[in-house]
């Protein structure tokens, strides 16, 4: 390992510095600063719709943010030329909400699709890897299915399969527990944990599923309204929390947290005349 | 007034910035002619779906043109007694006109849409933007292969096509209404000239072939990513491809015939 890399170690991978993003005139971020170490889990929390979905965007360096800067491994992503960004990316794997599976393949050729893609590996080579990641999420058996004959929850964990299949450097999840009957979510859990562990990989975990992110993390920040509300290890928020963090943490109906997406207020809506 | 104003410029500003970005389009679209030089595969694959499935429409589309082109011809030309031009009249219309012309309108039915949809839903389900996070560039790997096959496909596309007229034209012309076959090919060979006539046929056809696939692919790649605008862009390709082509084949046939 050289001098450099030494060092790096030690300062966070993902650092976000003073970002804000616009979606047409509503700022979705404004002025946000987050550091994700190295070799731990990372959570991000947040009311639906605050932007967790984009900021993981924007670390991949498909939004561009209007102002601020996002650096990833020493590297500000949106300064890289683009054969620059795509060498960073093979090096993060990502989790879309959606599990964004090619739907023209079967599920082995999915999760072999990157193997393909930027390895020069021999296909008995790649079977092996294919179905030693398709056994990591319970799924081997279903290899020869197409993506429309897979369930949500299936689709996610196929996807997941395929985002750790070129065993990067860090993974970023998009709610991998929706969607999850109770079994495969305990494995999942216990997967992000163990490839965490074991691989030293960077996680960057997005959910709403309270219990089960504060269980697994070693850093949560709570996001809203653009900026970070709360951040500290899951034992800190659960404890010393403030108002908004205990309100979202403990879901309760009542407290500063909203619950609906910017409006007018109910009576003046519903007494407007129809246009 | 000043509200309609605004319109038609709001209109006009859209239509050139979507212009532009078809244009910008073009390049990594080129670039992408690498990547299937590297794997030929990709190139095979998309040939199949974009150009062997068409050949069924194009097969029959072809023959009955020129079936009524035999018939309205032979009517025409019987009345001056000039029923040995058949065979040059049903071949110079398909290979001049007729078919680059059907073909690609035909492919821009049949094959444009198909592509639209295929890359709006790609776009639609994240596809596309799953592809870009696995660092692998969509636009080299999905939509160059398509754009270039189907610049290969028409040309061989409205070569199928006219042969097959011009058989269906000596079917009905020859067979049923009793040309002499003899004059029926030797008028045509006579009368059209390789260069004049094939290569220029082959030329629209090429390119009828790229402004029909840039369109359908870059619709497709642009539209909004919701069922309502896949089906719009769906729509936009098969109207825009059409007056192109129509548009494109009056402009080549004034500088090419004129
Ligand atoms: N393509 C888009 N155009 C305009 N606005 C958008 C677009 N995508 C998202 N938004 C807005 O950006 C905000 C953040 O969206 P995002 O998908 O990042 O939320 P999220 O935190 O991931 O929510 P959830 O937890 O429900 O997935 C939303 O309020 C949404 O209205
Ligand atoms: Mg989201």
């Amino acid at each position: 390992m050289t001098q450099q890399e030494n060092n790096a170690d030690e300062s966070p991978l993902v650092r976000i510095r003073g970002l804000r993003f616009r979606r047409g005139s509503r700022w979705i971020f404004d002025g946000l600063d987050i550091d994700i170490p190295r070799g731990r889990v990372t959570a991000i929390m947040g009311p639906s719709g605050t932007g967790k979905t984009t900021l993981l965007k924007l670390i991949g360096g498909q939004l561009r943010p209007d102002a601020g800067s996002i650096e990833v491994d020493g590297q500000n992503v949106h300064a890289l030329s683009t054969p620059e960004l795509y060498r960073l990316r093979m090096r993060m794997g990502m989790l879309f909400q959606s599990g964004a599976l090619l739907t023209d393949m079967s599920v082995y050729d999915n999760v072999a699709f990157p193997l393909r893609e930027h390895t020069r590996l021999t296909e008995s080579m790649i079977r092996k890897l294919v179905l030693l990641k398709l056994e990591a999420v319970g799924l081997r058996g279903a290899r020869g299915l197409m993506p429309s004959e897979l369930s949500g929850g299936m689709a996610r964990r196929v996807a997941l399969a395929r985002a750790i299949a070129l065993d990067p450097m860090m993974i970023m999840y998009d709610e991998p527990f929706t969607g999850q009957d109770p079994i495969s979510m305990g494995v999942l859990v216990q997967l992000i944990r163990r490839l965490n562990d074991a691989s030293r990989i960077t996680s960057v975990l997005v959910s709403h599923d309270v219990a089960e992110t504060l269980a697994i993390s070693d850093l949560v920040y709570v996001i809203s309204d653009g900026r970070v509300v709360e951040s500290g290890t899951p034992e800190h928020l659960q404890h010393s929390g403030g108002e908004w963090t205990r309100q979202f943490i403990q879901g309760l109906p009542d407290g500063p947290v909203p619950f609906h997406f910017p409006a007018p207020g109910l009576r003046e809506d519903l007494l407007e005349a129809a246009p | 007034m000043t509200h309609l104003l605004a319109q038609l410029g709001a209109w006009g500003l859209n239509g050139m910035a979507r212009l532009g970005r078809a244009h910008l389009l073009l390049l990594p679209l080129l670039r992408g002619l690498l990547s299937i030089l590297r794997r030929p595969r990709l190139l095979l694959d998309q040939l199949y779906s974009v150009g062997v499935l068409t050949i069924l429409i194009i097969t029959v589309a072809g023959l009955f043109v020129g079936m009524v082109l035999g018939l309205q011809g032979y009517y025409i030309l019987s009345r001056f007694g000039g029923e040995t031009a058949l065979g040059l009249m049903v071949a110079a219309s398909l290979v001049r006109e007729l078919g680059p012309v059907l073909t690609a309108l035909l492919f821009a039915g049949r094959a444009g849409s198909a592509l639209t949809a295929e890359i709006g839903l790609m776009k639609a389900t994240e596809q596309l933007s799953g592809l870009e996070m696995m660092a692998v560039n969509p636009q080299h790997r999905v939509l160059a292969p398509r754009f270039f096959a189907g610049i290969i496909s028409v040309p061989l596309l409205a070569a199928l096509f006219s042969m097959l007229g011009v058989a269906g034209g000596w079917m009905v012309g020859g067979g049923l209404l009793g040309v002499d076959q003899g004059a029926f090919w030797n008028g045509m060979q006579e009368g059209i000239d390789f260069s004049d006539d094939v290569i220029n046929g082959v030329i629209k056809s090429v390119v009828f072939g790229f402004v029909c696939t840039w369109i359908a692919i870059f619709q497709g790649y642009d539209c909004v990513p919701t069922s309502e605008g896949v089906s719009r862009a769906t729509t936009r390709t098969v109207v825009h491809s059409s007056l192109a082509v129509l548009g494109l084949d009056f402009v080549l046939t004034a500088m090419m015939f004129g």
